[in-house]
């Protein structure tokens, strides 16, 4: 039977911390603070074995008999067999030269323990005793923090399922404070795991509002096209945007959700048709969502959706407005001016117009006085914007007050009437004189002289006034414009007098207009056939 | 004027720029494309086959150069096409619409709702970009199998249900709350192209009553709609009421010409009743599609306008007309999509093409064209650029090889400009909805199951078994 505690006392300095050793000890001969943690473990593994690091250098053998001795006696005083073997007599005298050499008989195990790395993938070993209490303190903190939110998880589950509270009785209700208080601390939390080990965390998942939808993350196979190195938090945002899809949820957060991956990327049709979704399964007012997407569209100035999401809103807002002229004309004058707006800066946007002859049709203003002059005021702004040319031919020859519906644009229209068609044949010359070498108002002029049903000869006059001395061979030819060159061919071709239109076409490619002497061949050709 | 040498095409340097495009993941300014990532896709595998010849020819010193896409991985990259189809038809433009089957399953479990509701995720755009991919990435050996996995019969009813009354398509069907199906997408004539292009290279010649038969949209409505939308000036719009366009103009001609395109051994310019009787104004359209044309000038110090956003401002003329007859004025050509437009790569393309389709591309220069291309749109690091001096883009690179492949461009393989795909992929198309067909063809379903299991043993395979091959012929 091994002897009681008492026939073995307490050795001095088998704590070394606690009393200073008068053993000389290879760390103790240093009084410096370790330099760091993993030196702090060093010396406190070193303290703790006396004489190993002189016996592991030059062997035991080499050692003076004295420590030789100590270190002998306390590593069998170690041993179970000192304990079961010796008598009970053998024992103190063996503690007692223990104790005599204060040897340290407790030793430390093992000095290689990972620390694990930080944030910035330094060794946590490196940091200073300082340091790294600072860091147990905030990651004692997290845990802490980790806790409550467990708990506030805990809560939230219980409300779900109707349990009652065990000390009221009343059932549990997670109040909208302990959800702030929940999503203070997630970031709290999230701040101190990026502190710690520099982990990211998605707004959603830190974001108690979202507890309950489990994300789908996307799978891909390793060999896949077009893979796009998407920063983090659209991943996140994508992966919960597939769960509640999937879910047909409709709800204020997914409308904020949509709005989150519009910010990141305005041009995925699929979440403005989802947003849509939402807006209209709530029944939200259509003209605060127009509101919102105002905002949206003055920042993504090239988007396509943006103006298909209004189109869609317009559709289903148009109904309510019918019936009410007022509100309609308040309606276009709001609509016109925002579009005035986005068209400052960018004047040519194809989307913009698009939605803005769409809207003309839905609303019927072809005959608005603003609506016209805010195209001139365009085409005041720059002669060569081919968009408002196009909007202007739109407004005046769709317009069903005095056009006939169904025609294309390249028909002759019976109804249209001489005025108006007088009044846009001037228009088109007045702003040709301003820049003869423009072609959209040389489009436009044969557009408007087509529908009018109108002679392509009718503007002869003022067409030959931009070329000179045709054909002449002593430098007198001059020509100001290769538009009025190419419509004066096909004046004279309508008048038959192939030979002056044959002239005009062959000196376009021979001089006027290089670039395109295949295609005035060709007109030659065609011309010769007719 | 010295004559100077003409530039060349750097196919080395392309070939780099794909690869890299290839092999790592795009960066991020492409995220406003996620939603169409099969279109990323179809760019860079169709450059890369377009810059890659399609039957091993020895190198000077008698190696064959191994091609930048192995076999096995042609096979692998056409499973992910395939992951993006849908169970009711057509294919998803991007992987993030893509949900694990189960999804689905559960989903109807619990509503109880016609399994429909799935439609709203297919796409028309990333269809035709998926079975373009599938083609051009079909078996060298066996490209016949190339849509094998497609579900014809459900794409092609899909499709159907695309078209809207007045004839167009869009682009999404989507169940909208208290609205019913919607059908997405703005008035748009890439959609008409796509649905016409979708048309020809799945549906065939089946008679109704045969298996495999699918009804036919409208295409008397989808004609009328596109004939009807030739603008006052001769060019196309997206509707009758917008601007001219040249993409849309190019996407008019093209889907009036498949309408009634042959089926086998066809060519993108045919004698297409549909186009070339339908076009009230076929004078004005040449005319307008000529008119793209202009005289590329560097832009001066002169002009103000330049440094303001690229995409208001009118293109570069000199002061005085006759200066454009000048030589040196004539070296570039460039082309812009819409009237006093600036130049663009992606234009020269459209244009050009359309007159091809048209069989009129020689009306235009080749060579300026060319040079312009070659000397102020391609970038040091391969592929071509929007806008002189502007880093290249996916799409951009990809319609500035298809132009010049058009043009004949030594290196390339020819180009079906209404298909925008080379010329043998065109070919392995009509053999794979040949072999499409048969298959639906087949009495019964044990026959088709039989192939079924083979199908998914293939796929478990890298390699096909020597006993199949001679089965297959």
């Amino acid at each position: 039977m091994p002897p009681k505690s008492k026939a073995a006392p307490k050795p001095k300095g088998t704590e070394p911390s606690k009393q200073p050793t008068p053993t000389p000890s290879p760390a103790s001969n240093t009084t410096a603070v370790p330099a760091t943690i993993a030196a702090r473990s060093q010396f406190r593994y070193d303290d703790s074995r006396p004489h190993d690091a002189a016996r592991l250098k030059i062997g035991l053998a080499g050692l003076p008999r004295d420590e030789q001795a100590a270190w002998i006696s306390a590593r069998f005083a170690r041993t179970p067999a000192a304990r079961t073997r010796l008598p009970p007599k053998a024992q103190r005298e063996l503690w007692r030269q223990v104790n005599e050499a204060s040897f340290p008989v407790r030793a430390l195990r093992g000095s290689k323990h990972s620390w694990g790395r930080d944030r910035n993938e330094s060794e946590v070993s490196g940091y200073s005793a300082e340091r790294f209490d600072e860091r147990e303190g905030r990651r004692a903190q997290l845990t802490c923090l980790e806790v409550a939110s467990r708990g506030f998880r805990e809560r939230r589950e219980r409300e779900g399922k109707g349990v009652r509270d065990i000390v009221t009785g009343d059932k549990i209700v997670v109040t909208e404070a302990e959800v702030e208080a929940e999503r203070i601390r997630r970031g709290e939390m999230a701040a101190l795991r990026s502190e710690l080990y520099g982990t990211v965390q998605g707004s959603f998942a830190l974001d108690p509002e979202w507890d309950d939808i489990v994300p789908i993350p996307q799978g891909e196979p390793e060999a896949a096209l077009a893979a796009i190195a998407y920063p983090a938090d659209y991943d996140e945002a994508i992966s919960y945007l597939r769960a509640v899809m999937l879910k047909k949820e409709y709800s204020q957060r997914c409308l904020r959700l949509t709005e989150t991956i519009i910010e990141m990327n305005p041009a995925h049709y699929t979440v403005w048709l989802y947003r849509a979704s939402n807006v209209f399964a709530l029944k939200l007012p259509i003209t605060d969502e127009m509101e919102w997407l105002n905002k949206v569209a003055l920042v993504n100035l090239k988007n396509y959706q943006i103006w298909h999401h209004r189109h869609l809103l317009v559709d289903n807002l148009y109904p309510t407005l019918a019936g009410n002229p007022d509100e309609l004309a308040r309606f276009a004058t709001t609509e016109r001016k925002f579009l005035t707006q986005i068209l400052v800066q960018d004047t040519k946007n194809y989307h913009v117009w698009s939605y803005r002859s769409y809207l003309v049709g839905k609303l019927g203003v072809w005959g608005s006085p603003e609506e016209l002059k805010s195209i001139e005021d365009l085409i005041d702004d720059d002669v060569r914007n081919n968009s408002a040319w196009s909007h202007r031919f739109f407004l005046v020859f769709s317009d069903p007050a005095h056009t006939t519906p169904g025609l294309a644009a390249t028909e002759p229209d019976p109804a249209a009437p001489q005025d108006i068609t007088d009044r846009e044949v001037e228009y088109a010359k007045e702003k040709i004189n301003l820049a003869p070498q423009n072609q959209s108002p040389w489009n436009y002029l044969k557009g408007v002289l087509v529908k009018g049903s109108q002679k392509l000869s009718s503007v002869e006059d003022f067409a030959s006034g931009f070329v000179k001395g045709l054909g002449n061979k002593d430098g007198s030819e001059a020509v100001q414009s290769t538009h009025a060159l190419d419509l004066l061919a096909e004046i004279y071709a309508e008048k038959r007098e192939k030979e002056k239109a044959d002239l005009c076409l062959r000196r376009l490619g021979e001089k006027w207009d290089r670039i395109r002497i295949g295609y005035w061949e060709w007109r030659r050709k065609c011309l010769e056939e007719a | 004027m010295a004559e100077e040498a003409e530039p060349s095409l750097d196919i080395p340097r392309h070939l780099k720029y794909w690869k890299m495009c290839l092999r790592s993941p795009l960066p991020s300014l492409y995220l406003s494309n996620e939603g169409n990532r099969m279109a990323l896709a179809y760019f860079i595998i169709n450059s890369i086959t377009i810059l890659t010849p399609f039957h091993n020819t020895p190198q000077k010193d008698g190696t064959i150069p191994a091609p930048l896409i192995a076999p096995g991985e042609r096979r692998q990259l056409r499973e992910w096409v395939l992951s993006h189809q849908h169970p009711s038809g057509g294919f998803s433009g991007t992987s993030s619409l893509v949900f694990p089957l189960r999804d689905y399953e559960e989903w109807d479990f619990e509503t109880g709702t016609s399994s429909q509701e799935h439609l709203g995720l297919a796409n028309i755009t990333a269809t035709l970009f998926a079975l373009q991919l599938l083609a051009l990435l079909s078996d060298d050996e066996n490209p016949k199998t190339a849509f094998r996995g497609v579900d014809r019969v459900q794409t092609l009813r899909w499709l159907r249900r695309l078209q809207r009354e007045d004839g167009s398509f869009g682009e999404v069907l989507k169940m909208l709350p208290g609205h019913g199906w919607f059908i997405g997408g703005g008035y748009d004539m890439r959609y008409c192209y796509i649905a016409a292009s979708i048309r020809w290279i799945l549906r065939g010649d089946v008679k109704e009553g045969e298996p495999g038969w699918v009804e036919d949209f409208d295409t008397g409505a989808l004609a009328q709609y596109i004939l009807s939308s030739q603008t006052y000036d001769g060019g196309f719009a997206g509707s009758s009421k917008e601007e001219p366009h040249a993409g849309y103009a190019y996407c008019a001609i093209g889907a009036l010409s498949l309408l009634d395109r042959p089926l086998e051994d066809s060519q993108a310019c045919h004698p297409s009743k549909i186009l070339h009787s339908g076009i009230r104004d076929m004078p004005g359209l040449i005319h307008w599609l000529a008119s793209r044309q202009f005289s590329y000038l560097e832009p001066g110090q002169h002009d103000d306008d330049y440094d303001s956003d690229e995409d208001e401002v009118n293109f570069t003329l000199p002061r005085i007309l006759a200066d454009l007859s000048l030589d040196g004025n004539q070296r570039y050509i460039g082309y812009n999509g819409r009237c006093n437009k600036v130049a663009d790569t992606c234009y020269t393309w459209w244009v050009g093409a359309a007159l091809a389709n048209l069989g009129r591309e020689g009306l235009v220069q080749h060579a300026p064209a060319r040079r312009f291309l070659l000397e102020k749109m391609q970038h040091r690091i391969g592929g071509f650029g929007k806008k002189p001096g502007n880093p290249p883009d996916l799409y951009h690179a990809c319609f500035g090889l298809c132009i010049l492949a058009v043009m004949g461009e030594e290196g390339l393989n020819k180009l079906d400009s209404a298909l925008a795909l080379p010329v043998e992929t065109v070919r392995r198309i009509e053999k794979a909805r040949r072999a499409l067909l048969s298959r639906e063809g087949e009495n019964g379903t044990a026959g088709r199951l039989a192939k079924d299991i083979v199908d998914i043993g293939l796929g478990l395979r890298d390699e096909k078994p020597g006993w199949l091959t001679a089965v297959e012929g």
